[in-house]
């Protein structure tokens, strides 16, 4: 059975990638660089649209801050995982997973900045990158582990 | 590094999924050690020794 397969993951595993489901869902909700994009905060609360648009100097610290929180959270869930694993081998597995997904996330980004600057439209870099992260980790860990078989 | 890990588990009758149990390690990892793709630290190559009562030199070699 494949490591970190949904019958097969140990505890530890299993709170690790319930944590980082929960910085992708943390991504979407401090994401209010755009307000064209879906965020369920403002659907519950629409009285912060008022405020986060209003482009004050408070707002825009505070809309920049709220960016940086999902990024450092999911740096502390693979900083938590990596030392608590006890297999070396997995760990190893999950380090050259996360540095393929750091690599596709950059070279996504350069890609969109090319793009945003050759077509003059912005993108929120925010959700682009976390998606790239986390899909590029998981598709990298399944071919590094598959180079081990 | 070489290891002559499969014939010592072959020798005790363990399949890999025993000697992964018996270390506290994946499967996978036993595997990836046993067919030189992995090399084990040195904590791991001690649990090796210990667990086979070989010197680790007796175990792994260049």
């Amino acid at each position: 059975m494949p490591l970190f397969c949904r019958k097969n993951m140990t505890p530890l595993q299993r709170r690790s990638m319930q944590l980082m489901g929960s910085a992708m869902l943390f991504t979407v909700l401090t994401n209010f660089s755009n307000p064209g994009l879906p965020n369920p905060l403002l659907d519950v609360f629409p009285f912060l649209a008022r405020y986060v648009f209003s482009r004050t100097p408070a707002a825009v610290v505070a809309v920049s801050v709220l960016a940086v929180l999902p990024v450092l959270f999911a740096v502390w869930v693979a900083a938590r995982y990596l030392q608590a694993e006890p297999d070396e081998f997995v760990r190893a597995l999950v380090v050259r997973a996360l540095l393929w997904g750091i690599a596709v996330t950059m070279a996504g980004d350069a890609v969109a900045g090319a793009l945003m600057s050759v077509y003059g439209r912005p993108f929120p870099l925010a959700v682009l990158n976390a998606d790239l992260f986390f899909v590029a980790t998981g598709i990298a860990f399944r071919l590094v582990q598959w180079s081990y078989r | 590094v070489k290891n002559c890990l499969r014939v010592l588990r072959a020798e005790r009758s363990w399949s890999q999924a025993d000697l992964a149990e018996k270390l506290g390690v994946s499967r996978q990892s036993v595997n990836a050690i046993e067919t030189g793709r992995f090399d084990p630290s040195l904590p791991l190559a001690f649990r090796l020794a210990a667990l086979f009562q070989l010197p680790i030199e007796s175990i792994f070699s260049e």
